[in-house]
């Protein structure tokens, strides 16, 4: 229960509105201020390093709590977790990508690289399945 | 640019029920979307609130905690795209929700929309000449 309390209130804290802010002392390791600093002077890559670090911290939060409402579902729906067959068919079906059309195909495919690669993502085995419906030279 | 990935009413009724047929199917989507998202892909989920409504997804309910701790964004019936989402259901016949479907792909920013929905030729209708993915469910 404490674990869906938090996910429900990092959600609710990541949609608040409020523009209030607060002043955090937070110790980061000094190359890497360093190199945020540069990024956003040279590159231009955020208004500042504080606006650099807020929408990094913010990304990997929404990851991170969508992660945990979907590992919380498994727990609780086991039947419902997808294998790396269905990833990698959600994963084409969501790029069109030319095997999109062929599950059968890339089901096989992820039975194949999960076999020497337990860890392999469903771009893995999207790449597998493409490298294996090209022609031999 | 960020991918867009609408939901229409059959899909977020299949998320919210662990029993519907097609629900481990989105389930992969959302799976597919947070893993990308772990990787700091610019990709977000979202639902017309008209969707919503024909879905019956009302996110004070507690029988919608699933779906709304995906972090699935609302995108809500304004004034303007009331009136896109008028001109489409004049054009085409389509449902209000559909409609409101259109104007949410047809106002997007350029960049990468995928529709998962069970009607595809009705999506294809409401987006015009906007290029879409549509995942058929």
């Amino acid at each position: 229960v404490e674990r869906q309390t938090a996910i429900e209130r990092i959600n609710e804290l990541l949609d608040d509105g409020e523009l209030e802010t607060s002043n955090t002392s937070m110790r980061i390791p000094t190359a890497l201020r360093d190199a945020a600093a540069l990024a956003v002077k040279e590159l231009g890559i955020a208004s500042s390093a504080t606006a650099l670090t807020t929408t990094a911290l913010r990304v990997t939060l929404e990851a991170i709590v969508m992660q945990a409402a979907l590992d919380d579902h498994y727990e609780r729906h086991p039947q419902a977790r997808p294998d790396l067959g269905d990833l990698a068919i959600a994963a084409a079906e969501l790029d069109d990508h030319p095997l999109a059309g062929q599950p059968g195909r890339l089901r096989q495919a992820a039975v194949e690289i999960a076999a020497n690669h337990p860890d392999a993502s469903p771009d893995d085995v999207l790449l597998w399945a493409e490298a294996r419906a090209l022609p031999a030279a | 640019m960020t991918h867009l990935v609408v939901l229409d009413c059959e899909a977020v009724q299949a998320l919210r029920d662990p029993g519907h047929p097609k629900h481990r199917r989105v389930v992969s989507q959302a799976q597919v979307v947070a893993n990308r998202k772990r990787r700091a892909v610019a990709i977000q989920m979202v639902v017309p609130t008209a969707v919503r409504v024909e879905a019956g997804w009302d996110r004070t309910s507690p029988a919608w905690v699933f779906p709304n701790r995906l972090r699935i964004a609302d995108s809500p019936l304004d004034t303007a795209s009331a009136n896109t989402a008028a001109g489409i259901r004049e054009r085409t016949g389509v449902s209000v929700s559909d409609s409101h479907m259109g104007t949410v792909i047809q106002s997007a920013p350029h960049g990468q929309i995928t529709v998962v929905t069970s009607d595809p030729g009705d999506m294809r209708l409401v987006a015009g000449d906007k290029n879409i993915t549509v995942d058929t469910i």
